[in-house]
């Protein structure tokens, strides 16, 4: 009898395994993604993401940290696996395409990503800069477009440069810049690669301050950063990416504090020291 | 077209070609001797600190980079012989002139390689206690050249194309050659396409030649 | 015999070589539009996947590269009007020339700075979900343009400096004006000076603003 009920209990804990996994905002299943035929950067990654979650992703270098973004984006070509965003299908390899992916364009215009370094538009102005996708793509009025960016650069303390050119820029100015072009479409999703690494320590806050305040109003992120404690602040997860996957994924307190895996302790004193 | 392609006339008067292309051959190989020489001789007046060597050199780079190579034929081909007097063998006046126009192509190149060296070789010199002249002689030269080179060599292709303008004051070179036997022949496209080609065959390999070194060149210096 | 060199008589033919001056700059004008125009399109065969384009486009540029500008005007002017069964005016062929010329210099100045663009600026792209037309027109053109216009520039001196050749084809051209009058009044030390001089005084401030714009834009653009 007992033997049944225990029979039960673990097909209902497996489906709602599933209806987690349903319910999911985003899903990656079995991302793989090679350089050439020696070079395998993601090798069969998995990762959930639930609605409102900001996952940090950590790592080290070549673990497939950028990759795993980058693919997000739809910037790079898979070899195998599927994303889905909000139920969706977004991205599906298939091979049978020569190496084109199945993408999902309509999927994609809800994901935003800023870089690591900044690439805005160097002969725009920040307001073309920001204006430029609303108006060409989105079909949205210069006027709109323009009063929206303005809000923008308002809520950033930047609404003074809208008519400078990004050379005019400190790094930390052109990163938020960078930021609330990716905001001007609305996006249900925003990806961070690496967003202070390139910039002089003294910038670095400005630009996780605005991060924070995106935090605050419940925008879904992931983001790839160096800079600890700046995770453990803004994470809702932090999951650790080594050698093409998920090594481990647990809430900040969880994987700082208390580590399960040895890749994972070892990494994290690397990098704790190497900070000091 | 009415008009049948047939290169065995070309193929008779091979001889009268080879003729021309030995002197065009000769007119840009002593042009280019002289050219990166004298390249290099005017590039030091121009950096050097007297405006007594300085002014003359800008004024003759200047005047020989943006006046046409076919004037400045023309123009001593005509003009030197009564100014000075003197009669001068008419491939030792394109010589003249095809040196002239690449010493101040040349110039430009050698100091362009020059200023190119990072100010950190010369505090490094400093730092390691090379006299000026040491200096000079082990760190800037052989830098600057390495730099220069592949302009020197595009300019001397460059040379090489133009010293079929020496045809037009009829120095018996490649070009006359191929427009005489057009004529004598009645046969200009065979006669120009061939010609044409003997000039794209020797500068062809030239310009590969560069890039390859060019490429050598960038890929050991990032 | 010595030779007294006397300027003022220039005077007396200002006309013919401000008429012969107006010839070139007509010319260069007319090749540096078309040529332009050309240089563009043929650079972006050069940067196809296609191999066919990719292949002609390379042996164009590289045969009007790889020969003497002479001989592709005299097969222009000789040659061109057998091929066609038609006369070609000799304006006609030197703008054809020069045109092909100016094209293969330009196709690789546009190539340099098309290639130059990081691909940074495409990753951006897709993130805005800029299209293709979009991307092309508003991010990669304008930029390839600017960085063009230095190099650019330098090559409208030198396609200034080889339109002196359709002098040899019979068009009367400032060359062509200061060679006829030297041999009428033989005194070709002031005539062929002031063809010299005037050919200087145009190309001069072209190469000067080459630097100068180079400054200016890169001070406010970065580019």
């Amino acid at each position: 009898m007992s033997s049944i009920n225990t029979h039960l209990e673990m097909s209902a804990s497996t489906s709602d395994v599933s209806n987690e996994n349903a319910d999911a905002f985003v899903s990656i299943r079995g991302l793989e993604k090679s350089y050439g035929p020696d070079i395998h950067v993601l090798k069969g990654l998995d990762l959930d993401m639930q609605p409102g979650d900001r996952i940090v992703v950590i790592g080290p270098s070549g673990g497939g940290k950028s990759t795993l973004l980058r693919c997000m984006m739809g910037l790079e070509e898979i070899a195998a696996g599927d994303i889905t965003l909000g139920g969706e299908g977004y991205i599906s390899a298939a091979p049978a395409k020569k190496g084109r992916n199945n993408l999902n364009k309509d999927v994609q215009k809800r994901v935003g990503m800023v870089f690591q370094h900044y690439t805005l538009f160097p002969h725009l102005t920040i307001l073309g800069n920001l204006t430029l996708a609303s108006v060409k793509s989105r079909g949205i009025s210069r006027q709109d477009a323009e009063a929206k960016a303005m809000g923008l650069l308002e809520r950033f303390g930047l609404s003074d440069k809208a008519k400078a050119h990004p050379s005019q820029l400190s790094g930390g100015q052109k990163q938020r810049v960078a930021i609330a072009r990716a905001l001007m479409l609305s996006p249900e999703l925003m990806l961070f690669d690496e967003v202070t690494s390139a910039l002089d320590p003294e910038l670095v806050n400005e630009v996780e301050s605005v991060m924070l305040q995106l935090a605050e109003q419940q925008m879904p992120m992931m983001i790839v950063t160096h800079d600890m404690w700046f995770a453990k602040n803004i994470a809702t997860r932090v999951v650790f990416c080594a050698g093409g996957v998920i090594v481990e994924d647990g809430t900040p307190e969880q994987l700082f504090g208390n580590p399960k895996e040895q890749r994972t302790r070892d990494f994290l004193e690397n990098v704790l020291h190497a900070g000091h | 077209m009415n008009y049948d392609i047939d290169f065995f006339y070309v193929l008779k008067g091979i001889d009268q070609l080879l003729e021309g292309l030995l002197v065009t051959v000769q007119l840009t190989a002593t042009s280019v001797v002289f050219g990166v020489t004298g390249g290099f001789l005017v590039c030091l007046m121009v950096m050097s600190k007297s405006r007594l060597l300085r002014l003359p050199a800008m004024t003759f780079i200047e005047i020989f980079r943006c006046t046409p190579a076919l004037i400045q034929i023309v123009w001593i081909f005509y003009c030197v012989p009564m100014l000075f007097n003197v009669f001068l063998d008419p491939f030792v006046m394109g010589v003249l002139a095809l040196s002239l126009n690449l010493v101040a192509f040349n110039a430009e190149a050698y100091r362009a390689a020059i200023q190119a060296i990072p100010k950190a070789h010369l505090d490094a010199s400093v730092a390691l206690g090379l006299t000026p002249l040491q200096t000079n002689l082990y760190v800037i030269l052989p830098q600057a050249l390495r730099l220069a080179m592949p302009v020197l060599v595009t300019n001397a292709i460059s040379i090489f194309q133009q010293s079929a303008l020496v045809a037009i004051v009829a120095i018996e070179d490649l070009m006359y050659m191929g427009k005489l036997l057009s004529t004598e022949t009645y046969r200009p496209i065979e006669t120009f396409t061939f010609v044409a080609l003997m000039y794209f065959a020797i500068a062809l390999p030239v310009m590969l030649l560069s890039s390859r070194l060019e490429k050598r060149y960038k890929a050991a210096n990032s | 015999m010595t030779y007294t060199i006397d300027f003022l008589f220039l005077l007396e033919y200002w006309d013919a070589l401000l008429g012969g001056l107006i010839t070139s700059l007509q010319v260069t004008g007319l090749c540096l539009l078309l040529g332009l125009g050309l240089g563009f399109l043929v650079s972006l065969m050069r940067i196809s996947n296609n191999k066919l384009i990719f292949a002609a486009s390379t042996v164009y540029v590289e045969l009007f590269r790889g020969t003497p500008v002479l001989i592709q005007l005299f097969w222009i002017f000789f040659c061109l009007p057998l091929i066609l069964g038609t006369e070609i005016s000799n304006f006609t062929s030197a703008v054809i020339a020069l045109t092909l010329y100016m094209g293969a210099i330009s196709s690789e100045t546009f190539r340099a700075s098309l290639l130059s663009i990081d691909n940074d600026q495409s990753d951006a792209c897709v993130a805005l979900g800029l299209g293709p037309l979009t991307k092309i027109m508003y991010v990669i053109l304008p930029q390839a343009v600017l960085r063009a216009v230095p190099t650019l520039l330098s090559n409208t001196v030198s396609l200034f400096k080889e339109s002196a050749l359709v002098s040899a084809v019979g068009m009367a051209d400032l060359m062509y004006i200061g060679q006829n009058i030297s041999s009428v009044t033989a005194k070709p030390v002031e005539m062929l000076t002031a063809v010299a001089f005037i050919y200087f005084i145009i190309a001069f401030p072209l190469t000067r603003s080459v630097s100068m714009l180079e400054r200016k834009l890169i001070h406010k653009i970065a580019i």
